[in-house]
């Protein structure tokens, strides 16, 4: 299938005395027309997904489900699994599967619990608990490049975490940091006396934005975001043309676990209690919600604002099935038979894609317009 | 056809006695070879003869056990690619080491990205148009257009691929000095017509006066782009002859070893 719009005059031996004049191929033109629709369902087909899930509900759990308010409240309540996602995903697209997030989140809560307890400053207990994920991250990072695969690696980590947290916790919990509530419960913006007229915007969605937006700008604008990714995709490349890979290996580790440290204390400052027990289920949600955004296991592909829309899809449809009455452990099936159904559907478009670029015969600059 | 002179004539590269063992046995044995800038030198042999031995001597990965390396008639030591790189010596891959998700300009630019000006630049953040820009002129001066800048690597051709990676060599090769390609197997994985192109773009880079080693197994490619042949057999260089008019069957008795090394009666 090739566009009207090339006309294929074969230039016959392009080697002799071809000019830069007549070897240049108008571009733009060779890749047949449904390609770029194809890959536009493929990288934008999540956020469509997310807006018919919002108009389905609309209708079918009106009138609570389309208000503002619950907008509010969706958000907020995915902004924990949004920021574990961020964690798994920013670690994936650089080409590591990072599984001692809750581990981390553990102890960095669990530190920084200590610290507030001790009557240390809040701003150095923050500042302590996300040293303990960058931490995290050096070590895994650092013994993941003598060779061991990650995986079995962050398992052993979380396990030591986990461990760790309760020995700073002294086997209990740290209860009651109020310290922490402009950055849990608080909410930001009221409007009227005591929030009647808006009730405001909780602290955890203000912190997920900013995480996303930096990391999103980070990661396609920035000179180390580009390399990040490119070391994900093929290290070896990126070695070969001159740069440190292993030391963007290493980064990748570390804003992973500086995020979980982020998610941990956030957490804290929702509950108001520093618990060291890691819970392992949020990898696997913060896991759905990158698997929903299409991100590819094998790394170097995939998108921020794609993660953030995975996650806030789990939370639109655990709320939209809340208010409709339906028992919440429908809300897993649903996610689940999503995921599978977003699988085949990204297969299938691949599947066109390629076919349709196979077809075009795309050759290199051999066709002169 | 006569390569430009550059200090007084010196080879671009040229390798002197060249010997590696890995242990006990003697990968390539006191290897003589130079290539002349502008020219393109096509180095046969079958498996195991060496080719890949010394390529690997050449762009700096291999430190030989014996011999010397000139680049530019300045002896070096490469205890690492990078320091041939710093020389002028880039290698192409047979697998091309390109980052497929990303596109031609990021790919082209890898690890010399252009920054923005101002403050946004101290902040580490790259000119995209500016990278565009600059590959689009470079890859003019090639005279090789192949897709939009934009577009990821993964949505090209083999071809297009395989072209994307030598300009790439040949953007870094050709800054202040003449450079120096190391190309292994450039057209393995390609088509008849891709095949064409790959020669012409080579021609002329070696036009260009970037001095090119062409390791293949692909005789017609050889005696379309090259302009002397050498070739390898178990580890020593058994011919080294210009490329036009040379004997088909000779080079392929020289390859397979059936015809006796042209250097046989000087070692006696």
């Amino acid at each position: 299938m090739t566009t009207p719009a090339d006309q294929p005059t074969r230039a016959g031996e392009p080697g002799d005395g071809t000019t830069a004049e007549e070897a240049v191929v108008p571009t733009g033109q060779d890749m047949p027309r449904s390609v770029p629709f194809l890959i536009f369902a493929r990288d934008r087909g999540i956020f469509v997904l997310w807006g018919l899930l919002i108009v389905v509900f609309a209708f079918w759990s009106s009138p609570y489900f389309f208000k503002l308010d619950n907008a509010i409240l969706i958000a907020n309540a995915g902004a924990l699994t949004a920021l574990f996602a961020a964690g798994v995903g920013i670690g994936v697209m650089t080409g590591v599967l990072d599984l001692s997030l809750p581990g981390t989140a553990a102890i960095a809560s669990c530190v920084c619990g200590w610290l507030l307890t001790h009557g240390h400053a809040t701003w150095l207990s923050l500042v302590a608990g996300l040293a303990c994920g960058v931490a995290v991250g050096l070590v895994n990072g650092f013994i993941t490049l003598r060779g061991f695969n990650p995986i079995i690696v962050t398992i052993g980590t979380l396990s030591v975490l986990t461990g760790l947290a309760a020995v700073v916790a002294g086997g209990y919990t740290f209860p009651g940091l109020t310290q922490l509530e402009f950055m849990g419960t608080h909410r930001y913006f009221r409007i009227g006396d005591a929030g009647q007229t808006f009730s405001g915007i909780p602290a955890p969605v203000f912190i997920v934005a900013a995480v996303f937006f930096i990391g999103t700008i980070f990661l396609t604008r920035t000179r180390d975001g580009l390399r990040l990714m490119a070391v994900g995709a093929n290290a070896e490349a990126v070695r070969r043309a001159g740069i440190p890979a292993n030391r963007y290996k290493v980064l990748g580790f570390v804003i992973s676990g500086l995020l979980a440290a982020i998610g941990g204390l956030v957490n804290t400052a929702n509950v108001t209690e520093a618990n060291p027990a890691a819970s392992p289920a949020i990898i696997f949600t913060a896991l759905t919600a990158v698997a929903l955004a299409g991100v590819a296991l094998t790394g170097g592909r995939g998108s921020l604002p794609r993660v953030l829309v995975g996650a806030m899809i789990l939370a639109t449809i655990a709320n939209g099935l809340t208010i409709r009455g339906i028992q919440p452990y429908w809300a897993t099936v649903t996610t689940g038979a999503l995921l599978l159904g977003s699988l085949l559907f990204e297969r299938m478009l691949q599947t066109a894609v390629s076919e349709r670029l196979m077809s075009a015969n795309l050759s290199v600059h051999a066709k002169q317009g | 056809m006569t390569p430009p002179t550059t200090a007084a004539g010196a080879p671009a590269l040229a390798l002197n006695d060249v010997e590696m063992h890995y242990g006990f046995v003697r990968a390539i044995d006191s290897i003589d070879m130079h290539v002349m800038p502008g020219e393109v030198v096509a180095l046969l042999g079958d498996n195991g003869a060496g080719k890949s031995t010394l390529l690997k001597v050449m762009s700096g990965a291999h430190k030989p056990s014996h011999g010397t390396i000139r680049v530019h008639g300045v002896e070096q030591s490469f205890s690492a690619p990078s320091d041939a790189a710093v020389a002028g010596i880039q290698m192409v891959y047979q697998d091309l080491a390109l980052v497929e998700p990303q596109d031609i300009s990021t790919n082209l630019n890898m690890g010399q990205e252009q920054l923005r000006r101002g403050p946004l630049g101290w902040l580490g953040f790259v000119d995209r148009r500016a990278m565009r820009r600059s590959s689009e002129v470079e890859l003019d001066r090639l005279g090789v257009r192949t897709a939009p800048m934009t577009r990821p690597v993964e949505m090209l051709s083999g071809g297009q691929r395989q072209v994307v990676a030598l300009a790439r060599s040949a953007i870094r090769v050709n800054g202040e000095s003449q450079g120096i390609l190391l190309l292994d197997e450039p057209t393995a994985a390609l088509g008849y017509e891709q095949t064409k192109n790959v020669e012409a773009l080579i021609r002329r880079m070696a036009d260009r006066g970037i001095a090119i080693v062409l390791v293949t197994h692909d005789l017609p490619l050889c005696y379309e782009v090259a302009d002397r042949i050498v070739i390898l057999n178990r580890g020593k260089k058994v011919a080294d002859i210009p490329a036009a008019g040379a004997d088909p069957d000779h080079v392929v008795g020289w390859i397979t070893g059936s015809k006796a090394s042209m250097y046989v009666e000087q070692a006696v």
